[in-house]
């Protein structure tokens, strides 16, 4: 019988060291990109049937139930995170809820990769590469939002205060890493920007 | 030039006496202490030459106190990482630092440019213009590479740079720039209502020139009261801090750039991994420019000898570095401030005289001076200064304004100048983005007037020049800041201490100091050190025309050099409103423009150097391709393997040995790049009918389709094969540079235009790996890859597309082919994708399979006469063009681009059209890009009638083939045209169809 055998993004690099925020590949996870309209009750309803959780409609937010979370992308169009092992049942069960339903479920799990970074400085590291303020105190955990990352698109996810992922498209992992390595180099601190501080009322 | 050490025995508020550094310049080992710059540790050890002048090559010291130093500017560092025009005032010592002094040859003190001096009568304002006109040759050949070789500041390192650079976002709602008294006070007035401050500032240490100005500020001095503000500051979560850091520029919208200098003053920072610059981009809400103002020079006669510095640097030099400037010097001035100075060196033991260009000087400081024993001439100028490497002595002259000349003078030996001109507040900032300044005749200087943007200036950058006025404004102006960005904030509630100063007598202008002697004559009154500009030239440059003063820029250079005028602008305007009668207003000032001080490529590059100078796309199989030695191409910001030369072989050879191996053999193609898209819902067959030329809505579930794209224009954008996956859901396969603009491109249509439509568009590119096995064998190889489906010619004939399974791998499958043999795609999920290509090339081993890069794709699909899009099309062609007519529906209501096809320029005769070509050389390889021409002439112009598209050396056939568009091609069938080459060389090719090969397509089905 012919194995297959998995290779994730960055399996090439090896751990990242000498950094001042901890980087890795999350090379678990299942992604399922799912298109339809959030006005159409029917179609709210079966993927609520199928994945326990609302799909979330205000920008820039995410919702989680279990070990599923749901990223909001754009007005029609969401990213279902789960386990990988899960991505592609699920995805044939919500395929199969909403048959009759304008929609669209497509497996992507293998599309994006995945860094995640973790550290009282993380999010520091992310502005050496990004115009966002991610000091303004918007930036709450669950907050998810597509931005330019260096010279590449990306999509950032808020899991907790000092707990960031980054998703870029495969073929960008490299580059992603690299960068991420070299802004997070101990000794490249930014000693001043407290973390702490927060934004007017 | 070399004396007695000039380190006084005590003093000096930056320096650690107890911190011995041991550092070079020009080679000669010398001694400072922590604290010190190059320019305090260098004059302290009795050095006063630093670098010779740009034109001139006239000898030059130190005369400023920080960034405005126009003449010490030095190179640091040693090989890789020297670093030229530096400033030595800036510079911080470090132990082992290596500084050289920069346009000089073959040495400092004798350089032999410096008879340029000699000949200045022959470079006068505007030299460049006059003198290398003619004749025209000489300017590229004689000239310019003497100019180059002569002049020119520092060398830049040949060798790659060794240390890193970033950038860093930061958002503020008040940026405070400058963090003397002004900056600090507003800093603490915005920050107490909680509003996120940044407190930027280019020295070291904060609390600007706190240290060198008189007064009390409640019970302590300036400086101490500084220090104190900046603790508080310090013990502020809301309030970042930032020294070393220079704001350069001021955009649209409060956006800033800020230069942070985070480890050129020591080594070991560095060594710890640090960055060597930090480029900060900054928004912020509201800007507070509290940067402060620069002292301006006097303009007299070789006012620009070594020893002659402004008098708040001699007072820098006294206070911070301990470091006297000589033993005996005149203070020049027409301020008070400059008495302090005069105080500070008395009060140090050095010896000091005034000269005052005022006729009646007598505020407070004057009168300090006077009581402690201070000689001030009064109503006098310096005429004439002695020396040329240094200064000897000085003539002070008797002086009242508007006079001309030099009556009387006494000569008087010293070895220094502090002058002072008053100062001009600092206002590069400011005008960046277009503030308005306005005129003040009490400081004989501009001020910032109007802003369009959310900034303001306080205290000196602001023209207020004394101590309470700028602390009310300063706590004003955060106070007001922070309201703009939080409505709700609240008073700082700072309590301003009492402020005693002392009270000061009005400035008068002097623009310029009589000499004695001939004006002119051996007497040079230099305005802008930097660039060598006098006041004759400026003059000159009036009588000759250049009467705007933006002319008189161009043609002078004046405030054109790596200082841009900081201290030359005022003083340039002074000399052009005597010498034109106008008021310095109705002149006009020159265009302020970043950066306020250079800054380094390498923080303007950031982290983006090297691996990340350019984002590479890799594919799944991007590992194995480098490993098998693939020479690489960029398809896009893909890296797609162009062959794999084996060891020994060169790329043509490995090329013909893949095309063999995929015509006669089987051979294997990373194809992951192909634009993938997913298109579904109730309308998307008539979608893409819209979208298409051809016809979607009829393909059969589990059928391929190749499809043409065009723009609204009639013109080829796109091609590729698209299947039918279910009745409402397509898959459809694009170019791998056209995926990105091809589903925006569907989007866009969606979105804009077909809104009613229920379409869902998402690109799934990156989420298969997929390859292409192409050959006669190719189903010998699938069949030993354990598929659970049938891969017999009948159940999986040619443009059919298959779900399933090779062994464990789960695989989207299509029979389609660009080779023109039996060929499969199969796409597997991206991180499978390694180990299947892995498992296909074990299968293959047996039937030799080859993989197969780029090159040969091109060839094997040329030999067939498959057109690429951006090859055969150049964004001009239309699908009729490349004889695809039959891609084109006749049936369907409408499409993108139909319309355009029915005008009659698209229609009528003479197009360029797609055809064959066959040299009559068989061995001979039209070069790409050749131009056919109607008849060949001795010489051009011939007139053109096509252009080759694509051309290759077919192994397969032997011989070479090519396609090209030649008007009215397919009427030209079995003509022989002629593409006139370089050197005169014609090379003969008939027209023939485009398929070479396999002209029945058997293979294909086979």
């Amino acid at each position: 019988m012919l194995e297959s055998k998995f290779e994730s993004p960055l399996a090439h690099r090896q751990s990242a060291a000498e950094t001042y925020v901890d980087i890795r590949e999350v090379s678990e996870r299942g992604m399922i990109d799912l298109r339809g309209q959030p006005g159409d009750k029917k179609f709210m309803a079966a993927v609520k049937d199928i994945l326990a959780v609302d799909l979330p409609k205000a920008p820039r937010t995410s919702a989680t139930w279990g070990d599923i979370r749901v990223l909001w992308l754009s007005t029609d169009q969401w990213l279902v995170t789960c386990p990988r092992h899960r991505a592609e049942a699920l995805t044939q069960e919500l395929t199969a809820a909403l048959q009759g339903i304008h929609s669209l479920a497509v497996n992507v799990s293998d599309m994006r990769a995945v860094i995640r970074l973790e550290g009282e400085r993380a999010r520091e590291v992310v502005m050496k590469g990004s115009t966002l303020d991610l000091f303004d105190g918007s930036y709450v955990p669950g907050t998810v939002r597509r931005m330019r990352f260096a010279e590449i698109a990306a999509l950032l996810s808020i899991l907790e205060d000092a707990v960031i992922e980054i998703y870029v498209f495969r073929s960008y992992a490299d580059y992603a890493w690299e960068f991420l390595i070299k802004a997070a180099r101990k000794g490249s601190e930014v000693a001043l920007l407290a973390p702490e501080a927060k934004g007017a009322a | 030039m070399s004396g007695k050490p000039y380190r006084l025995p005590a003093g000096g508020s930056c320096i650690d006496r107890a911190k011995s550094i041991s550092f070079s310049f020009d080679g000669k080992s010398l001694q400072g202490f922590a604290g010190d710059t190059v320019a305090s540790a260098v004059l302290a050890s009795g050095q006063r030459l630093f670098g010779r002048s740009f034109k001139y090559h006239r000898p030059r010291g130190v005369v400023g106190l920080g960034s405005e130093e126009m003449n010490a500017l030095v190179g640091v560092g040693v090989g890789a990482r020297h670093e030229p025009n530096l400033r030595a005032t800036q510079v911080e010592l470090y132990n082992g630092l290596a500084a050289v002094s920069q346009n000089r040859w073959p040495s400092l003190s004798f350089d032999i440019g410096s008879v340029n001096n000699k000949l200045s009568r022959f470079f006068p304002g505007g030299f460049y213009y006059k003198t290398f006109m003619w004749p025209k040759s000489f300017w590229k050949h004689v000239y310019e590479p003497f100019i180059r070789r002569a002049a020119g500041l520092g060398k830049a390192p040949e060798e790659r740079d060794p240390d890193s650079y970033e950038h860093m976002h930061i958002h503020a709602d008040v940026l405070i720039v400058g963090g003397g008294i002004a900056g600090l006070t507003a800093a603490e007035a915005a920050a107490a209502s909680g509003v996120k401050v940044l407190l930027v500032d280019e020295n070291p240490v904060l609390g600007g020139i706190a240290d060198l100005s008189a007064g009390k500020i409640g019970d302590t001095t300036p400086a101490a009261y500084a220090a104190s503000a900046e603790a508080r500051l310090r013990g502020l979560s809301n309030v970042h801090i930032l020294t070393r850091t220079t704001v350069v520029g001021h955009f649209h919208h409060n956006y800033l750039m800020a230069f942070e200098r985070v480890g050129d003053h020591d080594p070991a920072l560095l060594a710890a991994g640090a960055p060597r610059h930090r480029l900060w981009k900054i928004r912020a809400g509201q800007v507070i420019l509290a940067s402060g103002a620069l002292e301006r020079p006097l303009a007299f006669a070789n006012n620009d000898r070594p020893g002659i510095m402004l008098a708040s640097a001699v007072r820098a030099l006294v206070e911070r570095y301990g470091v006297a400037p000589g033993k005996n010097g005149v203070v020049f001035t027409n301020n008070d401030d400059a008495y302090l100075t005069a105080l500070v060196l008395k009060q140090a033991g050095v010896g000091v005289r005034v000269a005052d260009s005022r006729a009646r000087p007598d505020g407070a400081l004057v009168q300090q001076a006077r009581a402690a024993g201070i000689e001030v001439n009064a109503a006098s100028v310096i005429s004439a200064v002695e020396g040329s490497h240094g200064v000897k002595a000085v003539k002070i002259a008797a002086y009242r304004k508007g006079q001309g000349r030099v009556i009387t003078e006494t000569r008087v030996d010293c070895d220094f100048v502090a002058m002072s001109g008053g100062w001009n507040p600092a206002l590069h900032l400011w005008c960046h983005n277009g503030g308005k300044i306005k005129f003040d005749d009490a400081i004989a200087s501009f001020r910032p007037n109007t802003h369009g943007d959310a900034i303001a200036a306080i205290g000196a950058a602001n023209g207020t020049m004394n101590l309470a006025e700028t602390m009310n404004e300063a706590v004003a102006a955060g106070e007001a800041a922070a309201r703009a960005v939080n409505g709700k904030a609240k008073a700082s509630k700072i309590k301003l201490p009492a402020i005693d100063e002392p009270q000061r007598g009005a400035l008068e202008p002097l623009w310029f100091a009589p000499a004695t002697g001939g004006y002119n004559e051996g007497n040079k009154h230099f305005i802008d050190f930097q660039n060598d500009v006098t006041a004759a030239d400026l003059e000159l440059a009036q009588r000759e025309g250049y009467e705007s003063v933006e002319h008189t820029k161009r043609y002078t250079t004046f405030g054109m050099a790596t200082d841009q005028g900081k201290t030359s602008n005022i003083n340039g305007l002074g000399v052009l409103s005597e010498a034109t009668g106008k008021s310095i207003p109705e002149i006009g000032i020159t265009t302020y423009r970043p950066p306020y001080t250079p800054y380094s490529f390498g923080s303007i590059a950031g982290a983006l150097t090297g691996k990340l100078f350019l984002p590479v796309r890799r594919t799944p199989i991007f590992q194995w391709h480098t490993e098998r030695g693939a020479v690489f191409e960029p398809v896009g910001q893909w890296r797609r393997a162009y062959t794999y030369p084996g060891a020994g072989e060169d790329k043509h050879a490995a090329i013909n040995r893949e095309i063999l191996g995929v015509r006669n053999k089987v051979g294997l193609l990373d194809a992951s790049t192909l634009g993938k898209i997913e298109i579904k819902g109730p309308d998307a067959a008539e979608f893409l009918d819209r979208m298409y030329t051809n016809t979607f809505s009829t393909l059969k579930v589990g059928k391929c389709r190749y499809g043409l794209m065009m723009n609204e224009l009639g013109f080829l954008t796109d091609d590729g094969v698209t299947v039918r996956l279910a009745d409402d859901h397509y898959l459809m396969h694009t170019t791998s540079g056209g995926a990105d603009r091809i589903s925006a491109w569907l989007e866009e249509w969606l979105q804009t235009e077909w809104t009613h439509y229920k379409v869902f568009v998402t690109p799934v590119t990156e989420q298969w790996a997929q390859f292409a096995i192409a050959g006669p064998r190719a189903r010998e190889v699938l069949q030993k890859l354990e598929s659970d489906f049938d891969v017999s010619n009948e159940g999986f004939p040619h443009m059919s597309f298959k779900t399933g399974r090779l062994g464990a791998y789960p695989v989207r499958i299509f029979r389609i082919s660009f080779s023109g043999e039996q060929s499969y795609e199969v796409a597997t999920p991206a991180n499978l994708g390694r180990g299947l290509w892995d498992a296909i090339l074990d299968a293959g081993r047996e039937y030799g399979i080859e993989p197969y890069g780029t090159e040969a794709l091109h060839v094997l699909r040329a030999e067939k006469g498959y057109i690429v899009i951006g090859d055969e099309t150049d964004g001009t062609v239309t699908p009729f063009d490349v004889g695809l007519d039959g891609l084109v529906s006749k049936k369907k209501a409408d499409f993108i681009g139909k319309r355009s096809l029915e005008q009659s320029y698209l229609k009528g005769p003479n197009r360029k059209q797609l055809v064959g070509l066959l040299t009559e050389d068989p061995q001979e390889v039209l070069p790409d890009g050749a131009y056919a021409v109607r008849e060949v002439k001795d010489k051009p112009p011939m007139e053109m009638i096509g252009q080759v598209t694509s051309t290759y050396m077919s192994p397969t056939l032997g011989r070479s083939i090519a396609m090209a568009l030649i008007e009215n091609g397919k009427a030209r069938m079995g003509e022989v045209i002629s593409f006139p080459l370089e050197g005169g060389k014609v090379v003969k090719a008939k027209i023939t169809d485009t398929v070479f090969y396999d002209k029945d397509g058997g293979r294909i089905s086979a």
